[in-house]
């Protein structure tokens, strides 16, 4: 079970101060998919930032099985954002100049993982980019670079996997395929899948839609229709 | 992550900027092509040194001298009071110095050191002439003959010790002297004719030459002609300067020749220097205790070891100053590594951010910073050092030419060295790369993820 309760997030100081998440508390059962939505500004990021530990809530906690995340420090956290979390960005952030093999070897090489190759043929290939093991991600197209961060996501085989607008920066036919891709290794490796998205169509496929405004969650729901 | 990852990482991102890494790398290697030149001349200069002293010199021997001039110490900027021993040496400029000489009485007094062995006057005179039957006159100088020295034979052969009637001739002379080659002149006898000294004449012919040229019409009785046997032809040897037309002779004949030119005069059985052999001179205390002793009364003197180190003082100015010059270059090239490495982090800024999202620890994006620093400063090494030691192999047979070295070479390049002033020069880099690396470690990954 993955648990995030009562975080209080606050930006600034006395008059400028602005508070992004406010008692903001749910549950969601590992393996599942999802959805964070809401309007710019209110508060997704943050939520998603402190739930992956990038971020410190002012007081609350995120609870990832036993471990309270932010009770980790320094060394421990980046040793479980290295084995245990993973992330997929808008804008790929894949690295032009290397190839798919080096960029998805990047949190390999992190966690000081082994059995590289296999584990990066393996990634590649679940993603249908095994024949571009070699290629530049330069010459990749916008669908397969997003791909290939999807194979980078999942080589370490995380628990978690955060997702912020994976298709913002597609057309809707590629941005269909990645979507289809991501639930479908979802439902495969079995982890949880944590999408932050204005997508209403994204969000309607995953298991728990969280609707957030001006920092509180407004909606909770459980979409029963969409089978584990 | 491990070291091996980190350097890869970091070497295919100075690889992905290529012109920029060489060109921050090349500012480097100015300084590196700067050091490797100095360090290898310097090693010449030094191989040079040695082989002179190791040719010259016995390091068992003392060189004993009245005036500290003779060893480059003295003060001649100043009236020195007069004493019976003074003689005229020609200084550096060629301008004649006075120096305090050493008298027979001196050699004697040394010679009853507990310590010493021996004591070889150190004798160098310009003789008249040099001949043989039928060939012309040829002018030479004569140098007493160190059992130190070292010279190619290139034929004949040394006897030890030297007798008195033997002469080694320099090769300069064996085509002017009309022998064919070298082994011709083996057992041939010259004849060196060497001018009395003009108080010696005025008291044999009881007449005052007025000036040189009636000293040669006194003929026959101003010149005293000395027959010598040419027991070895020897090479010039550049590590052996100066002897290159010496014709060189026992002690004890030089001694007799010296005699003839100075008797009467002021310079009668005066040397500038003297050579004190040491009883078991190779422990460094006995020589120390000769040297106490000859400072008490009243010498000079200085080992092979202090001669090896005066000559070295001078090539360690001269590399001061151009390692001055190449460190200069290597610190103007480290902004150029702090400039390009910042450059690098604010490019990579989201790179940054998404390493840290993922669990990079700060330690290694610092580290994968430096590595980066560490490799250009390896680049800049490789390519100056490289480019020195490709163009000083190609340049040292003119160098050396020019500097008429013979078969010593100037530049003499030492892997060791080498190595060594690259790791420098990577430290140095890495050192360049601390601040940037600093700020690539610290950076919010909320924040360099945000970055456009």
């Amino acid at each position: 079970m993955i648990s995030v309760k009562n975080i209080v997030k606050t930006y600034g100081k006395k008059d400028s101060l602005f508070k992004a998440l406010s008692n903001v508390s749910f549950s969601i059962p590992e393996g599942s998919t999802v959805a964070i939505v809401g309007k710019s500004g209110s508060g997704k990021s943050t939520l998603m930032h402190i739930m992956s530990g990038l971020d410190h809530p002012d007081s609350g906690a995120v609870m990832i099985g036993d471990q309270e995340l932010h009770k980790l420090k320094g060394r421990k956290m980046d040793k479980f954002r290295s084995t245990e979390m993973s992330f997929i960005f808008q804008a790929f952030f894949v690295e032009a100049n290397q190839t798919c093999y080096q960029n998805v070897s990047l949190p390999l090489e992190i966690a000081e993982e082994g059995q590289r190759k296999i584990r990066i043929e393996d990634a590649l290939g679940q993603v249908g980019l095994k024949d571009k093991i070699d290629a530049k991600a330069g010459n990749l197209s916008g669908g397969q670079k997003q791909r290939l961060a999807i194979a980078r996501a999942i080589v370490n085989k995380p628990k978690l996997i955060f997702a912020d607008e994976p298709t913002g920066n597609l057309d809707s036919s590629t941005g269909e395929m990645i979507i289809k891709l991501l639930f479908k290794l979802n439902r495969l490796n079995k982890n949880t899948l944590i999408v932050v998205t204005h997508d209403n169509e994204l969000a309607d496929r995953c298991q728990y839609r969280i609707t957030l405004k001006d920092g509180k969650v407004v909606h909770f729901a459980e979409n029963k229709k969409v089978s584990k | 992550m491990k070291i091996f990852d980190v350097s890869q990482r970091s070497a295919r991102n100075l690889k992905q900027a290529k012109a920029r890494t060489l060109l921050t790398a090349m500012a480097i290697g100015v300084g590196a092509f700067a050091l490797t030149m100095t360090l290898a001349a310097s090693n010449g200069a030094q191989s040079y040194v040695n082989r002179l002293i190791s040719n010259n010199f016995d390091p068992t021997e003392l060189l004993v001298a009245k005036d500290e001039t003779i060893f480059g110490r003295g003060d001649n900027n100043k009236p020195q009071e007069y004493d019976a021993s003074f003689g005229s040496i020609s200084s550096a400029s060629g301008a004649p110095i006075q120096v305090k000489q050493v008298t027979e009485q001196d050699v004697n007094k040394i010679l009853k050191y507990p310590l010493v062995e021996q004591v070889r006057e150190g004798v160098i005179l310009n003789v008249q002439y040099v001949t043989r039957p039928g060939q012309k006159k040829y002018i030479a100088n004569i140098q007493d003959y160190s059992p130190a020295r070292n010279p190619e034979i290139l034929a004949g052969s040394i006897p030890k010790p030297i007798n008195n009637t033997s002469l080694l001739l320099p090769e300069a002379y064996v085509s002017a002297l009309g022998f064919k080659d070298p082994q011709s002149a083996i057992g041939k006898e010259l004849t060196i004719a060497i001018r009395k000294s003009l108080s010696s004449q005025i008291v044999e012919t009881g007449t005052a030459p007025r000036n040189l040229q009636d000293a040669e019409v006194i003929g026959d009785k101003s010149t005293v002609l000395v027959p010598f046997k040419v027991v070895a032809v020897l090479k010039s040897e550049p590590a052996q300067p100066g002897t290159e037309l010496s014709l060189q002779i026992s002690t004890q004949a030089a001694k007799n020749l010296n005699d003839i030119a100075t008797a009467g005069t002021s310079q009668y059985r005066q040397y500038t220097r003297v050579n004190v052999k040491v009883k078991d001179g190779e422990d460094k205390a006995n020589l120390l205790k000769v040297q106490e002793q000859l400072s008490k009364d009243g010498f000079v003197s200085q080992s092979v070891e202090e001669t090896q180190q005066f000559l070295t003082q001078i090539i360690n100015v001269l590399k001061t100053i151009v390692v001055a010059f190449g460190l200069i270059a290597i610190i103007a090239s480290v902004f150029g590594v702090v400039n390009t490495m910042y450059i690098s982090v604010i490019q990579r800024t989201r790179e940054i951010g998404l390493m840290k999202a993922l669990g990079m620890r700060r330690k290694d994006v610092s580290r994968l910073f430096r590595f980066e620093a560490a490799w250009i400063g390896f680049l800049g090494g490789a390519i100056g050092s490289g480019l020195a030691v490709v163009l000083g192999t190609l340049l040292n047979p003119w160098i050396t030419n020019k500097l008429d070295f013979g078969t010593q070479k100037l530049l003499i390049f030492k892997a060791n060295q080498i190595a060594i002033l690259i790791v420098l020069l990577v430290l140095v880099a890495i050192f360049a790369g601390l601040l940037p690396a600093r700020k690539a470690a610290k950076l919010d990954p909320i924040e360099a993820l945000r970055t456009e």
